[in-house]
């Protein structure tokens, strides 16, 4: 009995190791296990041994059934294997073609600019505002100390709807408007576009700023100072960044100053100017009604394409507004 | 306000280079714009005379010359420049001289001639070209054998300053000097003194002031007997040039000279063509001046002017007339030298389409104390200049009128909180000394009293200023803003902007920023029935109209980028536009975009399917759906001149309109430039601005039934209307209504159309009954029959 099965496990040894088909797999699977198969066979032939003999067997015909067995799954296994290997083999693909759908756009880089800015100063508390672009002439000019004489006027070059309604020349009049309707304290900065009767290569008749302002009882000069040139050291990334402050006029700040920076990143060191700033000028306070004694204001403007052009290394500034897309998609 | 360093340095001259002298001007707050040197490098270039000019045997346009270039022999130079003549004086480079372009003058050899040298003209010196032909030729008394350099004084540079309106002090010589002092510490050098001319007779020319407000101060004197053919000295000249400032006559270099040299305009008049006394008054209507521009002006009755008998002949402050100007045949001057007002003089100029260094000045303000010292400089540099006998200065000086200095108080405190720096009172008060302020003491600071030049200081922030700017901007502490920490307030049902941005640019979108003043005609094409603002002073007659939509600049700028070879585009834009509803300008935040071309890149997959309306929409849908606004706003079909009649929608938020999308009409692409497919949104900035702040709801763990359903309707039947019909069913389980199929054709009669639709139906608490659900679903085919004539396919 004993060579019987081993005859049986070698010829199915032999068998299934040619076998390449599932499905002849399954064949042979019946061959031995099926209701007529040879290992099902010897397995009834154990009712005819007397009860000393069964046991022993019982078990060489288990080992011989589970030889079997296991060549039969090692087989599957390995085919099954090598079907899936096929498969895959024959769905490979070019994984260096490109993806579908990639279309992406892009902000504009003044936008892009502004977000700066305003993410800079917001993360150190100061409040967004906004406001009219046609503004009355309070607004743009008298609540700002420019009186009709004034020789500032004549700087601004302003869009004129009729003698009380321009095209706003700055932000600063969402100053006013901001001092008019809250109390202070406050800490605000006002983006948004301003225009000027004014076009040539260095100038667009429409351009961006960001005008800032604080106002609070203990808000001096050196601070306006300390706080421009940290925001330009971030703004730029540059710790190195020289800036300095050079004293000027604007008609709602005294004192006042212009910034310039100069860096080794741009502009070949030389000094660029960036920004005018000051302290609000107490004409200004008298006129929004706040008390000029108790309350000091700080204020500056910034210009977004100046500095959009230097962070960028964008030479041209009426690029801005062509909007060429071959100049937009460099804003990814 | 260009002026000369040299110039300057013999006013005051601090141990400064150049560069550090154009550094301090601009921390001074006097901004340099630029310094130019006067002329290029070069050396070796001496004063030369010609003793004798023979003709080259040889060739026939080049002389031999003998020249006396103040070394013991004369040389011999061989010449090709035409105007040389025997004894005049020249420029003349020896040998060893380095002229501009590192050209190296050496022994030579002409056709066979030696030459030693080279006689030059300005070119070759790299001085301005004065129109000369040849030799730039130099005054018979030049000094032979001097340096050129040194002769023509031309290692100088023309410092240009950028002076802010406040700083009218400094638009002299020596008020920039002045202002050097007080940062560099060290004292202005006066480079002349007024031995006052002696004056001979009253002046016979009478004046008068009618207007003391905006004239308190004139003087005039009459001179007489001068030399007429005295020419202005050539160091006047070359400072007058290098100020920009042409020479014309003695007189006017005069008055021009001391203007720039202390500030204070004046005018000279032919004495001969005044008749009567000369009057400072307002205009009449319908006076006529011819200025000296040789312009006609209508003056305004609100124009002040200088006038004699016969009427007006200057423009006061701004420009004298012609017919009293002085000319080659002038015998008799009458200078004035008189105190305009700046209210008297701003925006006058302007008026009359001028501006002169005289207006810029008044209009700013002068220093209402110095007409006395400024005329008496003039008479002192003409008589030296051309002798002559001066009159009696005539003055007519209304005091109560002219500029008081205010008495302005200090308070030491202030200082501390306005700049933030701790100064001593002796640090204070020796800025002050050296601005040459007046100081008194006072309990707890000081009353200051500015000199007359500095009309600008008016308040305490002023002089808290002029404390800085001296002390240093640069020099302040550092010192960080300290405040309680206030945490934001943040509504969260207020979208942010750059969410909406960054999705439109996730779509294919590049944001743009176009003029928010468009080409009136183009936006009345495309959008007829909104009124928009005009301005009045536009830069160009394409840029009049304020935008009333964002239309214009989309499609100008599909236009531009089309023009530019580029077919695929996706456009949006963020901003306001104005519309004019009765008396009001409306300004509204709008969002827009435009799109053209194909979808996608070329790209292998082959999907080069041209952009379409449903690929516009659905970006629109995205962006409401982003807001949760996409249930609360309809799209209807609408007409309008814009859109192709076929495929235009408005959107609706309940009754209002709040946007529009569609095909750019056909019949107007070519009015705005593009070609292709444009397709075109807009939309109220605001309605998409706010969001609901989200409300969980638990999901039903029970199944969800679905039933779909396809209508058979009349082919021009919006979904949204069947949409609408099947809405009226009163289904508290509906959990939506999707649209799945649209179909035309085989098994459908002409002229209709089948819908194919998924009801899902879900109950939160236990398992929908099949008749519950049936007879839902028998009444949505009951309504869609009854409100839009539709049968079950």
């Amino acid at each position: 009995m004993q060579q019987t099965l081993q005859a049986i496990v070698s010829q199915a040894k032999e068998t299934i190791h040619t076998v390449s088909e599932l499905t002849h797999l399954d064949e042979i699977r019946v061959q031995y296990f099926g209701k007529k198969g040879e290992l099902t066979q010897m397995m009834k032939t154990l009712g005819k041994l007397s009860a000393e003999e069964r046991p022993k067997a019982g078990q060489i015909i288990n080992e011989a059934k589970q030889a079997v067995q296991g060549l039969l799954a090692d087989k599957k296994q390995a085919l099954e294997n090598a079907l899936l290997e096929a498969q895959l083999t024959s769905e490979t693909i070019d994984v260096t073609l490109p993806g579908r759908g990639v279309n992406i756009g892009g902000i504009h880089p003044v936008t892009r600019t502004l977000r700066r800015i305003e993410t800079i100063f917001a993360k150190a508390g100061f409040e967004i505002e906004t406001g009219p672009e046609i503004e009355d002439d309070w607004h743009n000019f008298e609540a700002l100390n420019i009186p009709e004489t004034h020789p500032a006027r004549a700087m601004h070059d302003t869009f004129y709807f009729d003698a009380q309604t321009v095209l706003r020349t700055h932000t600063s009049g969402v100053q006013i408007r901001t001092m008019e309707n809250r109390d202070v304290p406050m800490r605000i900065i006002a983006p948004g576009r301003v225009y000027r009767c004014d076009s040539d290569q260095t100038h667009t008749p429409m351009f961006h700023q960001v005008e800032g302002l604080i106002v609070e009882e203990q808000a001096s000069f050196a601070q306006l100072r300390t706080l421009i040139i940290a925001f330009l050291k971030q703004f730029f990334e540059d710790d190195q960044l020289k800036v300095r402050f050079r004293p000027s006029y604007f008609p709602f700040t005294e004192p006042s100053a212009e910034v310039d920076i100069a860096t080794n990143l741009f502009g070949d060191g030389r000094w660029i100017e960036v920004l005018g700033c000051g302290m609000v000028h107490p004409k200004v306070l008298e006129n929004v009604g706040v008390d000029g004694e108790k309350y000091t204001g700080l204020a500056f403007g910034l210009g977004v394409e100046r500095l959009a052009m230097l962070r960028y290394g964008v030479t041209d500034l009426r690029q801005f507004f062509e909007n060429d897309v071959r100049f937009l998609k460099q804003f990814k | 306000m260009k002026i000369s360093e040299n110039w300057l340095r013999e006013w005051v001259n601090p141990a400064w280079e150049t560069s550090q002298l154009i550094e301090e001007l601009s921390l001074a707050g006097l901004e340099v714009d630029g310094a130019e040197a006067v002329a290029p490098a070069f050396t070796g270039v001496v004063v030369a005379k010609v003793l004798s000019v023979t003709k080259h045997p040889d060739a026939d346009k080049l002389n031999i010359t003998q020249v006396d270039i103040g070394a013991e022999e004369p040389v011999q130079i061989v010449c090709g420049a035409s105007n040389v003549v025997a004894g005049m004086k020249a420029c003349c480079a020896t040998v060893g001289a380095v002229l501009p372009g590192n050209f190296k003058i050496k022994k030579a050899k002409l056709r066979g001639v030696p030459s030693n040298g080279m006689l030059c003209g300005a070119t070759e010196l790299g001085l301005p070209d004065t129109g000369v032909d040849g030799l730039h030729v130099l005054a018979d008394d030049a000094p032979v054998g001097e340096d050129i350099r040194c002769y023509l004084d031309l290692d100088d540079q023309v410092i240009d300053i950028d002076l802010t309106p406040n700083r009218a002090d400094c638009l002299s010589v020596e008020g920039v000097a002045r202002d050097i002092a007080a940062f560099a510490d060290c004292q202005v050098a006066q480079p002349f003194t007024l031995d006052t001319v002696s004056k001979q007779g009253a002046c016979p020319q009478s004046i008068q002031i009618d207007q003391p407000a905006a004239c308190p101060k004139y003087l005039g004197v009459l001179v007489t007997d001068f030399d007429t053919s005295a020419q202005t000295p050539d160091w006047i000249v070359r400072r007058l040039n290098r100020s920009g400032i042409a020479e014309k006559s003695l007189s006017v270099d005069i008055t021009n000279y001391v203007m720039l040299e202390l500030g204070q305009p004046m005018h000279a008049f032919d004495a001969d063509a005044l008749t009567g006394t000369v009057t400072v008054r307002m205009a009449n209507a319908g006076e006529r001046l011819v200025t000296l521009d040789e312009k006609e002006l209508e003056l305004k009755p609100d124009t002040l002017v200088v006038a004699d008998k016969a009427g007006p002949i200057a423009l006061a402050g701004i420009m004298g007339g012609l017919a009293t100007s002085v000319n080659d045949n002038t015998q008799k001057l009458f200078f004035e030298c008189a105190h305009f007002a700046p209210l008297a003089i701003t925006g006058k100029a302007r008026q009359y389409g001028l501006h002169t260094d005289s207006s810029h000045r008044f209009e700013r303000g002068v220093d209402a104390e110095l007409p006395e010292r400024a005329l008496e400089r003039a008479l002192q540099l003409f008589v030296e200049c051309a002798g002559g006998q001066v009159s009696e200065v005539s003055s007519a000086i209304d005091k109560t009128s002219l500029p008081k200095q205010a008495e302005i108080s200090l308070r030491y405190e202030r200082i501390k909180k306005l700049l933030g720096v701790n100064l001593e009172r002796q640090v204070v008060e020796a800025i002050f000394e050296r601005l040459n302020f007046q100081i008194q003491l006072e309990s707890n600071g000081w009353l200051l009293t500015a000199p007359s030049y500095r009309f600008d200081i008016a308040i305490e922030a002023d002089l808290i200023e002029e404390v800085g700017r001296v002390f240093g901007y640069n020099n302040l502490p550092n010192d960080a803003l300290v405040a309680p920490m206030r945490l934001p307030h943040l509504p969260e049902a207020i979208q942010e902007q750059m969410f909406i941005r960054k999705e439109l640019v996730s779509r294919g979108y590049h944001e743009i920023i176009t003029y928010s003043f468009v080409e009136e005609t183009l936006q009345n094409t495309l959008v007829p029935d909104a009124e928009a603002v005009l301005l009045q002073n536009p830069i160009s007659d394409d840029m009049k109209a304020m935008r009333t939509t964002l239309f214009p600049g989309l499609l100008q700028t599909l236009a531009y980028n089309q023009k530019r070879q580029q077919n695929q585009l996706k456009f949006f834009e963020m901003g306001l536009v104005f519309q004019r509803h009765g008396d009001e300008t409306q300004q509204t935040p709008m969002i827009g975009g435009a799109i053209v071309g194909p979808i996608n890149s070329p790209s292998w997959t082959g999907d080069d399917r041209v952009a379409d309306f449903y690929d516009l929409k659905g970006d629109v849908e995205t962006l409401l759906a982003l807001s949760h606004v996409q249930d609360k706003v309809r799209f209807e079909p609408t007409q309008s001149t814009l859109f192709h009649p076929g495929q235009a929608a408005a959107l609706y938020q309940q009754d209002r309109c709040v946007g529009s999308l569609g095909q750019l009409h056909p019949g107007l692409a070519k009015k705005a430039g593009v070609s292709g497919k444009v397709y075109l949104f807009q939309l109220e900035l605001d309605v998409i601005l706010t969001q609901k702040i989200p409300m969980a709801e638990p999901i039903s763990k029970f199944p969800e039934v679905q039933r779909d359903l396809a209508f058979v309707v009349a082919d021009d039947l919006p979904v949204q209307a069947l949409l609408d019909a099947l809405n009226t069913v009163d289904n508290p389980w509906l959990k939506s209504i999707e649209l799945f199929d649209i179909y035309r054709g085989q098994g459908i009669a002409d002229q209709q159309k089948s819908i194919a639709l998924t009801l899902k139906l879900q109950h939160p608490e236990r398992t929908l009954q099949d008749e519950e659900v049936e007879s839902l679903v028998q009444a949505y085919i009951a309504k869609a029959s009854e409100k839009v004539d539709a049968s079950l396919r």
